[in-house]
């Protein structure tokens, strides 16, 4: 089921109202509701792979409570890895088996040998990227004795499951959402009215960026070789802000719509395309794949101890296992790479911890000096995102050979007005609320409830208006 | 929780209010369009005898003007530039829910791409959109899923980005639409034309089902309605595709009219009749409406 559906239209206040009106007395009752809730969520895809995050749940309920009773280190260490090579090979057979089979013909062919590929016709099971990485995060802490292994089942199916960041995340720890499907959950007025808002701000994003750019930038990226380089420029500056308010968006909904059931998840963005440098980008992007591959890969590494080499070593690790973790695709390996580049200097010149706060902190706008360096970041980000939109790395470079030539000075042959002026409106919001969870999370809130509805009922017509006709699915579900 | 649901359902019933000041808007949007015959259409403003309908081939190569006079039967041309034979089968229904039943309609037949899924040609929800305000284009985008089921209760759902274009549409200086809905192409293109012999090989395989099944309603519709359906197959600045022209015929019953422009006029081997290789030029458009009235005049 999609957000952007009118399916889930329907869904959310079903499930609303039995959860806070029919199962509210009785805790147990309104897990499995979520739980069965989830499972409708998630079967309204494919029934077929729900078989998957339930055998998926069950390995790792069952080692968890095997971890608990196990003394012996080396027994532990067989039960983590058990859990690990279950999790991973789903995930590697789902995602990367064909990707393997053809980058093996391919260098056998280099070398001169052909062989037969065998690859198979295998569909994606939606979300696998990311509940994998959840349910990993539950079995390592708990070998790690960070976390009690739960015995209640139902919690913890509804750890894994929980419908609004099943499919594209926010990837949540164990140790923040597990516990809170023990306590009991209270409505709170003001924290269901904060869901609706960031709802109203992820759809806003998802429907109106994403989905606008996404049908520019498709037409651009796919016939890239008709293009001016300034109009490649525009296509690229296009699926930069696609991919922003795509991800960022499902995380919003995500994040609101759990607030409306009483529990918190992590922020998944902090406005990333305003960081000063590239460590504050992969501060503020996508933060829950960044800290989950920072505390389980780079940390376990050896992390930012021992020398130099080390560091660069872990570094390019985490960045090309983060590229690989979004596609089978040499192109997203690229883009890890890239990324592992532009972080370098900063790490080797120790400056990778410089800008820790939020950019014009104390004032309303940006000095030069800033200004320059959002500028440069930005401009490195967009780049780099080419790679990641990109058919191929073939197809990557010459859209960047065609962009960095005379052309570029030319007047783009797409320029959609009215998109234009929307993403100036976007950007704008999301600069007066950086300082917030999202954008619009106090905004108005000294204003009068009617200037307050005014806003939102503005912000759901243009939603309404600029519903793109050709509607976009979330990027991330392919991850 | 009842303060929350309080403000949600007083949310949702000044919004379902507010919002209704959108029709303001769905009704500028016709009188902004410079094509405004299938508004027309709608309100039962297009009583003829003969309806031209087809895409392009049909909306400049057939002058309705001229047949009206050459043939005597009041004429109209509803072709669309770019539209599909999906369309057609939705601008002939429309024609007949809203207006006098018509005595001949012309299918102009784009050869050799009216069944295959060439994306040139397409269902024409642009020339709908503007026109949202109908219920019936409504419901019809609903069904090609432009539109969703909330526009029938919503009007914002029925407005669409380019119900903001501020500007109205301007007649094109190419081909303007002449007041029997024609659009003949005046001004030529500057590209020098090549006359090709070679026939390439029409594929089935590359049909798509819906647009054989608009074709066969189109056929359906008309035996219901007794309404002399005539195909036409206008001149292309290359050798007749016979290869699709075969497929067509198996199409087709037997007895039903297929008018195939004259190919041993010499005229539509120079390229100064053509606009480019698809669509004549008005003077090359006189010559082959000028085929189809004799056709029309001896059928009588």
């Amino acid at each position: 089921m999609y957000f952007n559906s009118l399916d889930f239209a329907l869904f959310l206040p079903i499930v609303f109202v039995l959860y806070w009106f029919v199962t509210n007395k009785n805790l147990k009752l309104q897990n499995a509701l979520l739980v069965v809730a989830s499972y409708v969520f998630y079967g309204w895809w494919d029934w077929r792979f729900l078989s998957l995050i339930v055998f998926s749940s069950l390995v790792d309920y069952t080692i968890g409570l095997q971890l608990n009773k196990a003394a012996q280190p080396s027994k532990r260490k067989l039960l983590l890895w058990s859990s690990i090579l279950v999790n991973l090979g789903f995930l590697g057979f789902f995602k990367y088996y064909n990707f393997f089979i053809d980058s093996f013909v391919d260098a056998f062919s280099f070398f001169g040998s052909s062989i037969q590929p065998n690859t198979l016709d295998i569909i994606l099971p939606v979300g696998i990227s990311f509940y994998t990485f959840q349910t990993l995060s539950y079995t390592i802490d708990v070998y790690k004795r960070k976390l009690e292994p739960t015995q209640d089942i139902i919690s913890f199916l509804a750890f894994v499951s929980f419908f609004p960041q099943l499919v594209a995340g926010p990837i949540e720890r164990a140790t923040n959402l597990l516990p809170q499907f023990f306590k009991k959950r209270q409505f709170h007025y003001s924290q269901a009215v904060d869901g609706c808002r960031q709802i109203l701000w992820g759809f806003f994003k998802k429907v109106v960026i994403a989905d606008n750019c996404a049908e520019y930038a498709n037409q651009i990226f796919n016939n890239s070789s008709e293009h001016t380089g300034s109009t490649l420029l525009i296509g690229a500056l296009f699926f930069t802000f696609q991919i922003y308010g795509d991800f960022s968006g499902y995380s919003d909904i995500a994040i609101g719509t759990s607030r409306l059931f009483g529990f918190n998840l992590k922020q998944n963005f902090a406005f990333p395309y305003f960081s000063r440098d590239i460590a504050e980008f992969w501060r503020r992007w996508h933060i829950s794949l960044s800290t989950w591959f920072r505390d389980y890969l780079y940390i376990p590494l050896g992390g930012s101890q021992g020398g130099t080499w080390m560091k660069v070593r872990n570094t390019f690790i985490i960045f090309l296992v983060s590229g690989f973790w979004h596609g089978a695709n040499w192109t997203f390996i690229i883009w890890g790479f890239l990324n592992a580049l532009y972080f370098l200097p900063l790490l080797l010149a120790k400056r990778n911890r410089t800008n820790l706060d939020v950019v014009a902190q104390d004032s309303k706008l940006p000095n030069i000096k800033e200004l320059v360096q959002m500028g440069l970041t930005f401009g490195l980000t967009v780049i780099a995102w080419v790679f990641f939109r990109a058919e191929s790395v073939t197809h990557a470079f010459t859209y960047l050979k065609g962009l960095f030539n005379t052309s570029l000075l030319t007047v783009p042959t797409i320029r959609p007005t009215n998109l234009l002026v929307l993403i100036l409106f976007f950007i704008g919001i999301e600069w007066i609320g950086r300082r917030q969870h999202y954008a619009i999370e106090v905004l108005l809130l000294k204003q009068s409830r009617g200037i307050r509805w005014a806003f939102y009922m503005i912000i759901i017509s243009i939603i309404f208006v600029f519903n793109s006709d050709n509607q976009q699915e979330f990027i991330y579900f392919q991850f | 929780m009842r303060l929350f649901l309080k403000h949600i359902l007083l949310f949702a019933v000044l919004f379902f209010i507010i919002e209704k000041s959108a029709w303001f808007l769905l009704e500028l949007a016709p009188n902004r369009q410079y094509d405004r015959r299938l508004e027309n259409l709608i309100n039962g403003k297009i009583n003829k005898d003969l309806l031209v309908i087809g895409s392009s081939r049909g909306a400049g190569n057939i002058l309705a003007g001229q047949l009206e006079k050459q043939t005597g039967l009041t004429s109209y041309n509803l072709s669309y530039q770019g539209s599909n034979v999906n369309f057609h089968e939705f601008i002939l229904k429309t024609a007949l829910k809203f207006n006098k039943k018509p005595k001949t309609v012309l299918l102009a037949i784009d050869n050799p791409t009216q069944f295959i899924g060439d994306i040139s040609i397409r269902y024409r929800v642009d020339v709908l959109q503007p026109l949202t305000k109908y219920n019936y284009i409504n419901k019809t985008l609903v069904k090609e899923k432009v539109n969703n089921t909330l526009s029938y209760a919503f009007c914002l759902a029925r407005l669409n980005k380019n119900h903001f274009r501020f500007k109205n549409r301007e007649a094109p200086t190419m081909n303007p639409l002449d007041s029997f809905g024609t659009m003949p192409l005046i001004k030529k293109k500057n590209l020098n034309l090549v006359y090709s012999d070679t026939i390439s090989a029409y594929s089935k395989a590359l049909e798509e089902d819906s647009r054989l099944k608009a074709f066969k309603n189109i056929q359906l519709i008309c035996s219901e309605n007794n309404i002399e359906l005539i195909y036409v197959f206008s001149p292309n600045f290359r050798a007749f595709n016979t290869s699709f022209y075969k497929r067509f015929k198996a199409l087709v019953t037997k007895n039903q009219k297929i008018i195939v422009f004259n190919q041993d006029n010499q005229v539509y081997e120079n390229q100064s009749y053509f606009y480019d290789y698809a669509h004549l030029m008005d003077k090359g458009a006189k010559i082959f409406t000028s085929e189809i009235s004799d056709f029309i005049n001896s059928n009588k």
